[in-house]
């Protein structure tokens, strides 16, 4: 559904993708791995259209994304959560999720939709009139990824949700993304936490200095040497 | 400044001050005055905005200090050049009171408190100094209009000079990196405060002089009128549409514009504010170097289509 | 002790019109970052829409909002397709000051061409109840500047509504908050721009017809009202539209002690002082989260 093929990108002078490659099918969950400064975010603000490639293509449902406005890819199926969250600091969790349907196509159902995120999240629910503000990291990220889900995404990417998390709560919203997937969302994880994205992802791919170096299935890679060496750590 | 533009310099400023020999009209003087006066205080301007990068709305308040403190002092008694540097230094001392606090402020905000603080000035000036300020006969009778030509002339000079050896200096480059970016500059340990205040120093004491001089011409004015915005955006009008940050941009600017306003003057008062303001907006937003690039793109286009030869390129005997 | 109550109240009247025209100035800045410099020229042009209207056509000028508003409004598009617009590919930093530049020279073109329509003669809308006075406890309240500070209040208020309730008002506070989340939300950011300058513009041509009736208009008011509005906004600082309007109010009341303290003519002082204060302060305004 999603190609991304042979992708350059540059801030300024200094290039940030130096010819990635990847693909995100339909129902599956594919995690973006590598270090810091690999590229992975650029990659992300690519596909999310912030970003324009100077070379190479993104395609999503075989058309060509290039030149599309921002706006429009989330009108097409593609949203994002991006990393720190972003979220309207003068808003409440409620005003988040209305803002989320804000595209067109989001409109129809938004009531029902809004209802599965409580669902999800039942402690948004609660403080559904609270400023985001003083809501804790983990219920952040969850309004982060209730906004983005307002959109009816098709392909819901994800930009290191787990920051500054604690392990339970990086549990529980991984467990999150695994219920939304077998909803039919595909999900691309760009994550830090490699061992609990490689146990949650069907796919994933390994960004290094703006390239892809390797890929392989979830439990492939998890298996392989370099990885093994360069993300696991000694415990693996 | 390059030895080859010294030379046409000098046989310029000679050329300009034997003018007042050979024309007697009185129009003719005035509004030459006006071009020299205003190049002094549009390569002031510029000092601080085009190579420095502050864009300072505040600029009448040390032209206006100049004007006041050099007319109070020469109506008393002192010669008038000495009154002038005392304008410049009381301009130059204003400027770095209010500089330390001023400069805390970056781009839009210390162009809208530097505004907020001439306009202080102006207020308060206007409330103290309400009564115009006429020259006593005696002076009047005595007028030589060529002798404040001939200031206008040196003190224009003197700035383009100025602005010369500046921009060609380690200061000037200084400033430049710190106009590109104040943040990267400040990174590699180039003390962008100082710089700004040495800007800051040189840009007032030009337009304090300027003052000063426009206060040995004028005959009679309200003192406040010596600290009206329009100053400072005539000023800005000038170098941005002549090409701010440029050496020739002010001037060209001036000459334009002092041709255009008395052109238009003469059928529609303030007319020309309506072209310039347009005009400065456009090339702000279509042509950022002012004339002076529109000039350099002409004259890349006429040696593209080989109408003029191209400087550039060594000639075939150099080889 | 009536001299200093009656002065204050003067004060509050003339504050509710600053906080009108610092609000437009503000859901322009915040939203998009655009400084416009030239806000007091359109306030003056509302001031003389509403002017016209009552001399030629007879209309009054509270009623004459109802048509400078929505001609406000779309000369606040114009603005921003024309000039303003442009000065939106930059980053932030330019984007301000490019933005001042232009102000500059718009306001510097508008100041021209109304003194070549309309001379620099000051004009005041002057209806028939315009001399009505309302007497309270021994202080004199004009009537129309009682009325202008409701209208600009209720003008506010309703900005304020619009803002949390319209979908597109929402999507201009994200789009302030954040720009790039909220196109990662499906907001077109550039229509967000589009309308939040259209409402700033829509704001100040409202206040220019309040000033217009309860005190005068003339070309030069421009700079005067570009300078209270950025006042306001120094001290209330951005994101709350009623914060804003209480601002006005404070420069009002502080103008009007600054004037009983110090005489008449230093007015105009205490706002710019203040503001200089304020600005190296605490760029971001008192009132600021």
């Amino acid at each position: 559904m999603l190609h991304v093929d042979r992708v350059e990108a540059s801030y300024g002078p200094f290039l940030a993708l130096a010819g990635a490659t990847l693909e995100v099918g339909r129902g599956e969950i594919v995690a973006l791995l590598g270090p810091n400064g690999a590229g992975k975010t650029t990659l992300i603000r690519c596909v999310a259209g912030l970003l324009r490639p100077r070379a190479g293509e993104i395609r999503w449902d075989g058309a060509s994304l290039g030149g599309v406005a921002a706006h429009q890819i989330v009108e097409r199926g593609i949203a994002v959560v991006p990393e720190g969250r972003r979220l309207f600091t003068t808003m409440t969790i409620e005003e988040h999720l209305e803002l989320g349907a804000f595209a067109p196509h989001a409109h129809a159902d938004k009531a029902a939709r809004r209802d599965e995120v409580y669902t999800v999240f039942p402690v948004l629910r609660e403080r559904r009139r609270q400023l985001v503000r003083a809501l804790s990291g983990g219920q952040q990220q969850m309004v982060a990824i209730g906004r983005a889900l307002m959109a009816a995404p098709r392909l819901l990417i994800l930009d290191e949700p787990s920051l500054g998390l604690a392990p339970r709560v990086v549990d529980a919203i991984l467990g999150v993304l695994g219920d939304i997937n077998r909803r039919g969302v595909s999900i691309l994880l760009v994550e830090q936490n490699v061992h609990a994205a490689l146990a949650l992802a069907h796919r994933g791919y390994i960004l290094e200095s703006g390239r892809v170096v390797g890929s392989g299935t979830g439990a492939g890679l998890m298996d392989d040497p370099h990885v093994k060496r360069a993300y696991l750590g000694p415990l693996a | 400044m390059s030895a080859r533009v010294l030379g046409p310099a000098v046989v310029i400023v000679a050329g300009l001050a034997l003018v007042p020999w050979f024309v007697r009209r009185d129009d003719v003087l005035n509004f030459l005055f006006l071009v020299l006066l205003f190049i002094t205080l549009a390569q002031s301007w510029n000092v601080i905005a085009g190579y420095a990068g502050q864009v300072n709305l505040g600029h009448a308040a040390f032209f206006g200090l100049g004007a006041l403190v050099t007319r109070t002092l020469w109506i008393a008694g002192t010669p008038v050049l000495l009154g002038m540097l005392a304008g410049a230094a009381v301009a130059v001392g204003f400027a770095l009171i209010i500089g330390w606090a001023a400069f805390r402020l970056r781009g839009a905000y210390f162009a809208i408190g530097t505004l907020a603080l001439a306009e202080i000035c102006r207020i308060t000036v206007g409330n103290v100094l309400a009564e115009i300020s006429t020259l006593p006969q005696t002076t009047i009778a005595a007028y030589r209009l060529a002798h404040r030509y001939w200031l206008a002339l040196a003190l224009a000079a003197l700035s383009v000079m100025a602005v010369a050896l500046l921009a060609g200096s380690r200061l000037g480059l200084g400033m430049q990196a710190v106009r590109e970016d104040e943040d990267a500059a400040a990174a590699t340990g180039v003390g962008a405060l100082r710089l700004k205040l040495i800007a800051l120093v040189l840009s007032t004491a030009l337009a304090g002089l300027a003052g000063g001089a426009f206060a040995y011409y004028h005959i009679s004015f309200y003192p406040s009128h010596l600290f009206s915005p329009q100053w400072t955006f005539d000023a800005v009008l000038m170098t941005f549409i002549g090409g701010v940050g440029t050496l020739y941009g002010p001037i060209l600017g001036a000459i334009f514009y002092v041709f255009f306003k008395e052109y238009l003057a003469i059928r529609w008062v303030d007319f020309h504010l309506l072209i310039f303001g347009a005009l400065f907006v456009a090339i702000v937003l279509l042509l950022p170097g002012g004339l002076v690039e529109g000039m350099r793109k002409l004259r890349g286009l006429a040696e593209a289509a080989a109408l003029i030869p191209d400087r550039r390129r060594p000639r075939p005997e150099h080889r | 002790m009536t001299i200093l109550l009656q002065q204050l109240v003067l004060g509050v009247l003339i504050g509710g019109l600053y906080g009108l025209a610092a609000a437009g100035l503000s859901l322009i800045f915040g939203v998009m970052k655009v400084l416009n410099v030239a806000h007091g020229e359109l306030i003056m042009l509302g001031g003389y829409g509403a002017f016209w209207l009552f001399a030629l056509g007879g209309v009054d000028p509270f009623l004459a909002l109802v048509l400078v508003i929505p001609a406000a409004l779309v000369g606040g598009a114009i603005l921003y397709w024309g000039l303003f617009g442009w000065v939106v590919r930059y980053h932030e930093e330019t984007r301000v000051k490019n933005s001042l530049l232009i102000g500059f020279g718009l306001g510097l073109a508008l100041h021209a061409l109304a003194v070549q329509l309309w001379t620099a003669d000051e004009r005041s809308v002057t209806t028939a109840y315009g001399g009505n006075v309302l007497s309270v406890a021994g202080i004199s309240i004009p009537v129309v500047r009682l009325l202008s500070l409701v209208v600009a209040f209720a003008l506010i208020g309703g900005l304020h509504l619009l803002l949390a309730r319209w979908r597109w008002g929402r999507a201009i506070r994200a789009t302030a908050d954040d720009w790039e989340a909220a196109l990662m939300t499906g907001i077109d950011v550039r229509r967000a721009y589009l309308l939040a300058f259209a409402l700033g513009t829509g704001l100040a041509g409202a206040a220019g017809t309040l000033v217009s009736v309860g005190y005068s208009v003339s070309p030069s008011i421009g700079l005067e009202w570009t300078l209270k509005a950025l006042i306001v906004v120094v001290l209330a600082g951005l994101g709350s539209m009623l914060g804003t309007f209480v601002g006005g109010l404070v420069l009002g009341v502080a103008e009007a002690c600054s004037a009983m303290a110090f005489g008449g003519p230093y007015r105009e002082v205490v706002g710019l002082v203040i503001f200089f204060i304020v600005l190296v302060a605490r760029p971001q305004g008192i009132f600021a989260k």
